[in-house]
This record gives structure tokens, sequence and C-alpha cells, in this order.
């Protein structure tokens, strides 16, 4: 599983790289996902705004399979990778995407730097010094390259939340997964996470950010969704879902976030 | 008062036989140490059976708990005569291989051996569920973003949920290798020498157990410590806790 063996087809800027079809997800009899239809271009930044329980984290985790969908096919780059029934080319998925959790979810027996260089060697099959290499400059670019070998309980949360972000980019996914990644954080702290997916966005990845912050989908995103109940209720650029929202369930939900 | 401290510390009797006792507790400590390595290692492998994932590793779950729940269910001393009775037996049938039935590794005799083993398939059940203690108090999230970035199961176990589990549960480890090194004295009744038997061999010939207490002694020598090992492991572990990680 070294760098060279791993065969993908380039995808240019603007063409689908994910598609997925009539996506559910119950637990019992609980129905979480009630048929999801989407397509992401590569370069895309996709911000999913929700009330809680609305499903949008289930649909983020169903995209790398951490969930595994009750119905519908999910497609990477054209090949299936969910075909309705099982994961295939599971492997290629997740080396694909990088995901980002709310709770941070550092390995807490590792350094900042053996964090991001772990998978590194043991997924991408990458040598020591290069995967380390690799580290401190994905560490530096989020702002961190001081703390490169402190271990994630002398971090902030803002600090432990970028070590995370730069864990998922020294695998170079092509598609990033932000999943409420600033709600545990202090106020004061938000900002710096923030500015380190701004950056990300301004040098074309491809990003899905299940988000409570109103202000930076509409400074960010290039496509708005709004889910509720199981449903992808509305979607468009920030300006028309943020402030045109044509559904009922958007404006009220909108009227709630906006008004403190 | 002084009749009983005669009986119970006869310092004549426990000089006398110091060497003796000594010895018999050499044995003690050595199936200690054989016994509490083998099991800690025997341990670690039956929980990340049980942990795997998928349903086609469901029959190995069941039999690693089908294993734990039997052998925790047995007294360890019957487990000791089952195997004195019949890995020997069955060497003599030819049924087995020698290093099996007959062990006699170092020139230490078999039935030091088959108290290792007894110690090792019981307390490496006790163990297993130490560590399946561990490896579930581990965030679920750990496994999560080990799976996001592309690891498999195994690789998640062993780089990152494996190394921390294992540091939480040192203080239970710890107080189930005190137990065993106590339950070695069942090891007696297969007639290997230990401290136990020792002590009780000179009681029948001198009528005093002064010798047992020397054994007693020698006991908390080792126990005592680890005693306060463990106390100081989880205070230290409190303290972890309450700056917010483990």
């Amino acid at each position: 599983m070294s760098d060279t063996t791993v065969e993908t087809p380039e995808i240019a800027r603007g063409e689908v790289i994910l598609k997925i079809d009539q996506l559910c997800k119950s637990y019992g009899k609980l129905d979480v996902l009630r048929g999801i239809d989407l397509e992401i271009k590569k370069g895309e930044v996709i911000c999913v705004l929700g009330p809680s329980g609305s499903g949008k984290s289930t649909m983020l985790r169903c995209l790398n399979l951490l969930e595994t969908p009750t119905k519908g096919t999910i497609e990477l780059k054209g090949d299936a990778v969910f075909d309705g029934s099982k994961p295939k080319n599971l492997d290629d998925l997740r080396r694909e995407t990088g995901m980002v959790f709310q709770s941070f979810n550092l390995f807490p027996n590792m350094s900042a730097k053996q964090n991001v260089s772990i998978a590194q060697i043991r997924v991408r099959g990458r040598k020591k010094a290069e995967a380390d290499q690799r580290a401190v400059e994905e560490l530096t670019k989020v702002g961190l390259a001081e703390k490169v070998d402190e271990y994630p309980d002398r971090l902030s949360g803002g600090q432990q939340q970028r070590v995370a972000i730069a864990r998922a980019l020294a695998m170079d996914p092509e598609i990033m997964l932000f999943d409420e990644v600033t709600s545990a954080l202090d106020p004061e702290l938000v900002k710096g996470v923030l500015d380190v997916m701004r950056g990300l966005a301004d040098s074309g990845m491809t990003m899905i950010c299940v988000t409570h912050e109103i202000g930076f989908a509409r400074e960010v995103a290039d496509r708005v969704i709004f889910m509720d109940g199981g449903y992808i209720v509305e979607q468009g650029p920030p300006k028309d879902v943020l402030d045109n929202p044509k559904e009922e369930r958007t404006q009220r939900f909108l009227g709630l976030v906006l008004d403190h | 008062m002084e009749q009983f401290f005669n009986t119970y510390f006869d310092f004549s009797i426990m000089g006398d036989y110091f060497g003796d006792v000594l010895q018999g507790f050499w044995w003690t400590l050595r199936l200690s140490l054989f016994g509490g390595a083998f099991a800690l290692m025997w341990g670690l492998i039956l929980a990340v059976l049980r942990q795997l994932p998928g349903r086609a590793f469901a029959p190995v779950r069941w039999i690693v708990i089908a294993y734990i729940d039997c052998l925790r269910g047995i007294p360890l001393l019957l487990t000791i005569y089952l195997i004195y009775g019949g890995l020997g037996t069955l060497q003599a049938q030819g049924a087995i291989p020698q290093w099996l039935g007959l062990p006699e590794y170092f020139g230490w005799p078999s039935a030091f051996w088959y108290g290792v083993l007894a110690l090792t398939l019981t307390y490496g059940a006790y163990m297993a569920e130490v560590y399946r203690a561990g490896i579930e108090s581990v965030p679920r999230g750990q496994m999560e973003a080990a799976r996001s970035l592309g690891m498999s199961h195994g690789q998640a176990m062993r780089f990152v949920i494996v190394p921390q589990a294992v540091r939480r549960v040192i203080p239970p480890l710890l107080n189930d290798f005190i137990a065993l090194m106590k339950d070695t004295s069942l090891v007696s009744v297969i007639s290997l020498p230990e401290a136990v038997l020792v002590g009780s061999d000179i009681y029948s010939t001198t009528f005093n157990p002064s010798a047992l207490t020397l054994g007693a002694i020698m006991f908390l020598v080792v126990t005592l410590p680890l005693a306060r090992l463990v106390d100081w492991q989880i205070k230290k572990q409190d303290e972890k806790f309450q700056r917010g990680m483990a």
C-alpha cells in the first residue's frame, strides 16, 4: 500500500467526484435519513445546516461509511463504494476522504507529530522520516510549528482540532468531511479553526462541512444544504438559501439561529 | 501470649529451616513470574479475539467467550488436577508430544510446567476480562478516527486502542497478579515443593507452624509493595483524569 500503487483517475475541477443516490439510514424503527440525493463536484465547498436530529451528521458519517447506510448507493469518481447492501472498495473510499470530528479524537498516546504521521506510515506506506517531515509541514500550515512534540493533553481544544485537520490532510484526501468541528470549542478558539478551513477552501479542497457557523457558510460555501427530518429540504448558493429561503422550515430555522 | 508467640514465631525453627522455605519460595516466585507473564499475553490475545468485528468472526467470539466463562467458572485447583491427570497419560499413550505432555524445560519438573499452564489458562481468562474493560473504556471516537484515516481494524487496535487500554488497566492487572501469586500455592497438590508445601512438610515433622509463618512473611515481602504500587498507580491515573485526559 505505497503511494505509487494508488491508482485513482485524475478528476478535473467541477466534475462530479462523489455521488449519492437515495441514501437511507435507519436505526431499528427510527429513520434518520429518508432518501438523500447529492452530487459533489471537485473543488466544491458545501455547508450542511439543520436542527439537531435532522440527520446531517449521520449523512456525513455515511459518506465515508463509518455508518453503513440501510439503502441507497454511493459512488466515488464513478466507482461504487456502496451498492445498497455492503461497502466495496472501502480502503479507496477512506483513503480519499479525510474526516474531522466534533470531539477532535486525537490519539492521546501520541505526540502531535505522531498523530499526523502514524496513518501516513501504516496506511500510505511512507517512510517514517518522510511522514515526519510531512507532519511538521502540515502542522506548520495550521500554525502549530512549535507544538509538534506536545501531547494532546497539553494542547487547547482549538489546537487539538487543528492537529486533527493536519492529520487528515497529511493523507492527501480528495474530499474533507467536517463534522461540527467548532461546536466543542470555546468561543475564542473558533476563529483559529475556521481560518484554517477558510484557507483550505481557498486552496481548492473539496469540502463538506456540517456546521452551525452561519457566517462561515455565507462567506465560504459554494452551496448550502438545509436538512430537516432526514431530507434535504433546500439547497443552493448561500445568498439564496441563507438570505432568501424558499421553504418555511428553512425560514423558521434561520430565524431561530440568527435571532440572537 | 507467650504460647502464641512460641507457636507461630519459633525463631529457632525459622532459623533452622530458613533455607528450605526460601527454596520453596523460589519455586513460588518462578511460578508467579512464568504464570503471570504467560497469562498477561494469553489474556490480551483472548481480549483482542473477542473484539474482532463483523459477522464472519462471530464463531471466534463465541468460542472465546465460552472459554473465558468456563475457565473462570472452574476452581483453579480442579484445572491443575485435570492437567496433571491428563497430559502425562496422553503423552504416555502417544497422543501428544513430549514437550506438551511431560515438559521439563530448564530441567524443571513437569509439575512446575503443569502449574504454569493451569495458572496461564485460568488467569488468562481473568485478565482477558480486565483487558476487555480497558478496551471498551477507550472512547468510540478513537476507533472511528483511526478507521477514517484508512487503518484496518487490526491496525487501529494495535496502534491506537490497545496501547491506551493497557495503560488504563495496569492497576487491576497488578491485582490479578497478586491473586495469581497467592494461588501458586495450589500447585502444591501435584507435589511441587513451593513455599506452602515445604512449610507444611516442616510442620509435620516439627509439629510447629513457624515455617509456615516464615512462608507467609516471604509472601508479604512481595505482595505488600505490590499492593502499594497498585494504589500509587490508581492515584496517578486519577490525577491524570482530573487534568482531563487519560
